[in-house]
């Protein structure tokens, strides 16, 4: 909190003065961010009290189970974990294909609180994680809004708005134990040092960025936005001509120190000098060596044929490492860009040659309502605020425009990046803001124009750097102030409408949409009343209690975490996608025949095979909604035994009644999604409410798997998959045979009232 | 008219072959008059049936398309090129005509009868006839179809399909031609611009260095972008869409839906915002003229609460169960 108590304001208090003044508004500013961390943190316990302390959707499950085999083996068991029980029958080497950061952090805390004495089950800590670092977060916008902006009140408005911003929220609710969920804190306050130390060009604020950046590594992905970002800024500065001994020391000092942290982390390894997406912070690493290098001699040798040696030269350098660095690529030295990364850029990409990436939701491209839903008004006075950073182009504010132009594209392209924006559009908006507040809310008047038309200026902002002279068209006039209270008191009127209807807007998001475990789903009675629909922990405890701890179930990828977490059984595959081929095995033996599908799950030694159907209760995120990525999966890897056209009728249409084609209602995941569903129904009458469409009159029969279990919504259905026949046929023939047998007792039944009418 | 278009028609495979003495197998006719065109040969009604009728000891590749303006298929035409280009370099690159693969065009102008024998709703339609009788003989008789649902008008997924579909016969490869006129059009309008720069450099120092310019394209690339532009790009959604009575409907319904009209609107009012927004915080108060300033305010705060309330609105469309508004929209 030190910073905090600094005299940052140097608006004139009406009522306080001198020392007292600034003590009393250091103490204020201290119980504000305290308000501002309680407040971050209660406006995300919604699905803790409304449900329970749950575990959230589908990431986060795995987060937990790694957590808890933490706290259980220690670090060491932990680092070198290798789980046979996903992926069966490959396994997977867990401890060096994740992100520790998470489960370290939350180990760390269960052991600081046992060390005094205080046993909190390591849910509880999971559960709570995220909550309690978007109160970090919210401070440290604080921190970093205080670096960028001189107005008092910036600083305060953007942790506030951190703090409550559904942006953010979104994946820090309580119980979404999610990287992210101190990943954002580790990026707001990363930002924070690193501007730090370029503003003061300390080896000390740099070597705490690296820091806080060899932690972001260990938690989070994402950590290859600071490092793109972080580069990108050192080069801008020297396009601008803003090279300086404060950049270059607080670059070097972070890269080079940030290089080695991320090295430490079993998953990144060597990749921070093989990957392409490292190579912009090498090569600027390498510019700065240069561009140092020619100032420091035209320092001591001002001649200009010298100069003029100098940039050629180093123009020359940079075309070479540049050949150098396309040849080490075409060469294969260094690795291209990952999949994930380059469809970024190329947007039709990841459709085209990675469906896998293509198909999970949080990478679909953001529509603009959803920008508003998550931010609100922020979202326009986001680009006020990134206007008002070039009144001043300092250093550190040519960094916020890169951020917001760089973070808006990556928010556009894929929905999940809106994490990342979120925090400019809090900084930025914060710093608009504040200046309408910091205009608006001054008590005294200005003198009439005639007398002194630029002596009344309540704050120093207009001041430019020297060297740059040019001013905004905006700000050409000088400073005058606000005549009337008239027009004061409309405009702080209206700003606090607008910032208790962002509030309540904030709230109601948060309540409404992000707040729901998705593991559990709420439904309102007629009466209003709540109703808890917890078919998939019915399920998954049916797996855990009547099953044998080895059973293999197959399922789609998106419940595999799940499964390895609440049932505790070996799944095929999961939610973390290492193994394309083996995810398409799984789509191949959903979408082909039994007869196909059998030798697959026989290979795969499959017991139980588990699929979400929503159809009874028009639950809309279930499988056969999910069915044509399984397909277009499949599809990659056998493009002649899985046809995505197969599987849509002669019009182009999608569908699951009468008309639908062969292949679908052949294909193995029909059959168990509506297998008996008609009988609930009367004869010919079976409806499909997520689809909106009647089934046909005769339902679907399987011979090589039977129902094992159906939840109360019949949300998840588990099928047991049939051992081979006793007497060496198929399983077709020997249910042809069952069925002739009945069909003749029948017939003779029949027969023989037949005969009695005659 | 019809019989004289019939009559061309039916003697255009005749023409070709005229080039060189018939030998009565169908293969190398079609083959030789394929080489000697340099492009699928043009088929009708009569000379598809003569081709694709078994038995047959060679493949047939035909691209059932329409071609004719009055159909306005624009995947025809762009993949049309594609395809020419295709058989041309295949039949090129296989001299010694090992994979025996005859490539044609039906046009649904000459081929109304065979597209309403398949009961064809779309074009193009790519079919493949595989030899019946012979070393590769394939036991289907029905011919593969290429899926052009996914919307592809490049020729390189066709030459993977088609060499999918005929594993045990040589494959000439696909190169696609430079494109050498782009090439230098390309490198001549670079170094235009790189002279001009040189030359402009005193006039065009300033033009970089302006802070206006600068801020004024982030703002325009940040309002792009938060409004949904890359969705539009990505989605290649419809510019507008009418509501069904004749009108212009502004608004997609549903919350993951938008319009490219929809998104502008949505761009110009958040600039709108932002930019009263800047004028109350920065222009207003450096007005000198108290009267002035009292009614700026008044413009400003009206401006930025109406807009917002029409967003709100609007909002409201996309999202049902939104209960928050402001007036007076």
């Amino acid at each position: 909190m030190a910073s905090a108590t600094k005299p940052q304001s140097t608006a004139s208090g009406v009522f306080f003065e001198g020392e007292t003044a600034r003590n009393t508004r250091g103490l204020l500013r201290i119980i504000i961010l305290c308000t501002i961390a309680a407040t971050a943190v209660a406006s995300r316990l919604f699905s803790v009290i409304r449900f329970e302390s749950i575990i959230h959707e589908f990431d986060p499950w795995f987060n937990f189970r790694a957590t808890k085999y933490l706290v259980q083996n220690g670090f060491y068991d932990f680092w070198d974990w290798f789980d046979d029980r996903t992926w069966h029958p490959l396994g997977r080497v867990t401890g060096g294909t994740l992100y520790p950061g998470l489960m370290v952090t939350s180990g760390a805390i269960w052991h600081a609180l046992r060390a005094i004495s205080l046993p909190v089950d390591i849910r509880n800590i999971c559960v709570l994680l995220a909550p309690g670092f978007s109160g970090l977060t919210a401070f440290a916008s604080y921190l970093l809004t205080s670096e960028l902006s001189d107005s008092p009140s910036a600083g305060l408005l953007a942790a506030i708005f951190m703090g409550i911003a559904p942006g953010y929220i979104s994946r820090s609710v309580a119980g979404s134990y999610d990287n992210e969920a101190i990943a954002i804190f580790l990026l707001v306050f990363t930002f924070y040092l690193w501007i730090k130390a370029v503003k003061e060009g300390s080896v000390m604020w740099g070597a705490f960025a690296a820091l806080f950046y060899g932690y972001m590594v260990s938690a989070w992905g994402g950590y290859v936005f600071i490092t793109n970002l972080l580069p990108l800024h050192a080069f801008v500065l020297i396009c601008m001509g803003r090279f300086s001994p404060r950049l270059y020391v607080s670059y070097t000092t972070w890269y080079a120190l940030g290089t080695l942290a991320s090295m430490q982390i079993p998953f990144v390894g060597f990749l921070p000098i093989r990957s392409s997406e490292h190579m912009s912070a090498l090569g600027v690493f390498g510019l700065l060596q240069l561009v140092g290098f020619t100032d420091y001699i035209r320092q001591q040798l001002p001649s200009k044929q010298f100069q003029l040696l100098l940039r050629t030269l180093v123009l020359v350098i940079f075309v070479v490492a540049f050949g150098l660095l396309v040849l080490l690529t075409v060469s294969g030295t260094i690795a291209p860009w990952t999949g994930r990364f380059y469809s970024l850029w190329d947007t039709g990409y990841a459709k085209i040659h990675i469906p896998i990436i293509a198909s999970v939701s949080e990478h679909q491209p953001t529509a603009w309502p959803a920008f508003f839903f998550d931010l609100n008004m922020l979202i326009w006075l986001f680009p006020a605020g990134v206007y008002m950073c070039f009144r001043s182009l300092k250093d550190e504010q040519v960094f916020v425009v890169i951020y917001a132009v760089l973070a808006s594209y990556f928010a556009g392209v894929m929905v999940r990046l809106m994490l990342t924006l979120t925090p400019v559009v809090c900084i930025a908006a914060a710093m608009a803001l504040s200046q309408i507040l910091d205009t608006f809310l001054v008590a005294g008047e200005p003198a009439e124009p005639i007398e002194a038309p630029s002596t009344k200026t309540n704050d120093a902002k207009d001041k430019t750097v020297p060297g740059i002279p040019e001013v905004l068209r905006s700000t050409k006039g000088p400073l005058v102030g606000i005549y009337s209270y008239m027009s004061k008191a409309m405009i702080t009127g209206a700003v606090t409408c607008y910032l208790l209807l962002f509030v309540m807007h904030c709230t109601w998001v948060t309540s409404n949409a992000y707040s729901s475990p998705s593991v559990v789903l709420a439904s309102r009675l007629p009466d209003g009343s709540q109703h808890i629909i917890d078919d998939y922990r019915e399920a998954y405890y049916w797996l855990r209690q009547n099953t044998k701890p080895d059973a293999k179930v197959m399922s789609w990828w998106d419940y595999g975490y799940q499964i390895g977490g609440m049932a505790d059984r070996p799944t095929l595959v999961d939610n973390n996608t290492w193994n394309n081929t083996h995810i398409a095995t799984v789509g191949k033996a959903m979408s082909s025949r039994e007869e196909v599908s059998y030798p697959i799950m026989r290979q795969h030694e499959v017991d139980y095979v588990l699929v979400v159907f929503g159809g009874l209760l028009g639950y809309s995120g279930d499988d056969i909604n999910k069915f044509l990525w399984m397909i277009r999966i499949a599809e990659g890897i056998w493009p002649d035994e899985v046809k995505e056209r197969d599987f849509f009728t002669s019009r182009g249409e999608y569908r699951v009644d009468d008309e639908a084609p062969p292949a679908m209602k052949n294909s193995l995941m029909y059959k168990m999604s509506y297998y008996n569903f008609d009988k609930l129904f009367p004869a010919g009458q079976a409806q499909d409410r997520v689809r909106g469409s009647r089934l046909p009159a005769q339902g679907p029969e399987l011979s090589t798997v039977e129902e094992a279990f159906t939840s109360e919504n019949w949300i998840v259905r588990i099928y047991k998959v049939k051992d081979l026949d006793n007497l060496g046929r198929s399983h077709q023939d020997a249910g042809a045979f069952e069925k002739g047998n009945k069909k003749k007792k029948a017939g003779k039944r029949k027969g023989a009232r037949v005969l009695r009418v005659d | 008219m019809r019989i004289s278009q019939f009559f061309t028609a039916a003697l255009l495979p005749f023409s070709a072959l005229a080039a060189k003495k018939p030998t009565g197998d169908r293969f190398q006719d079609s083959n030789a008059a394929q080489l000697a065109n340099g492009r699928p040969l043009q088929l009708d009604d009569k000379s598809y049936d003569a081709l694709t009728k078994g038995p047959r000891d060679y493949s047939v590749a035909v691209l059932l398309t329409a071609l004719d303006a009055r159909f306005s298929c624009t995947l025809c035409k762009a993949f049309q090129p594609e395809w020419e280009m295709l058989g041309k370099q295949w039949s090129k690159g296989d001299k010694k005509a090992e994979s025996r693969l005859v490539f044609g065009t039906l046009d649904f102008l000459d081929g109304k009868q065979t597209f309403q024998s398949m009961a064809l709703q779309t074009a193009p339609v790519l079919l493949l006839f595989r030899p019946t009788t012979g070393p590769n003989a394939y036991n289907d008789p029905i011919p593969a179809r290429f899926d052009f649902s996914s919307g592809t008008d490049k020729a390189e997924p066709i030459h993977t399909w088609l060499s999918r579909q005929l594993p045990n016969v040589p494959h000439p490869p696909f190169v696609r031609p430079l494109n050498y006129l782009k090439i230098g059009v390309t490198i001549t309008i670079v170094l235009g611009v790189i002279t001009f720069i040189a030359a402009a450099w005193p006039v065009f120092m300033p033009i970089i260095q302006n802070r206006n310019l600068w801020a004024a394209l982030s703002l325009i690339a940040v309002l792009l972008f938060t409004s949904g532009h890359m969705f539009n790009h990505i989605r290649k959604v419809p510019y507008v869409a009418g509501d069904g009575k004749g009108g212009i409907s502004y608004f997609a319904g549903g919350f993951q839906n938008q319009f490219g009209l929809e998104t502008q609107i949505v761009a110009g009012m958040y600039g709108i915002l932002a930019f009263a927004t800047i004028s109350l915080a920065l222009k207003v108060p450096r007005i000198a003229d108290p009267r002035a300033q009292q009614i700026a305010v008044f413009v400003w705060g009206g401006v930025i609460l109406g807009m917002y309330s029409f967003l709100l609105s609007v909002f409201r469309i996309k999202n049902g169960g939104y209960p928050f508004w402001l007036p007076p929209f």
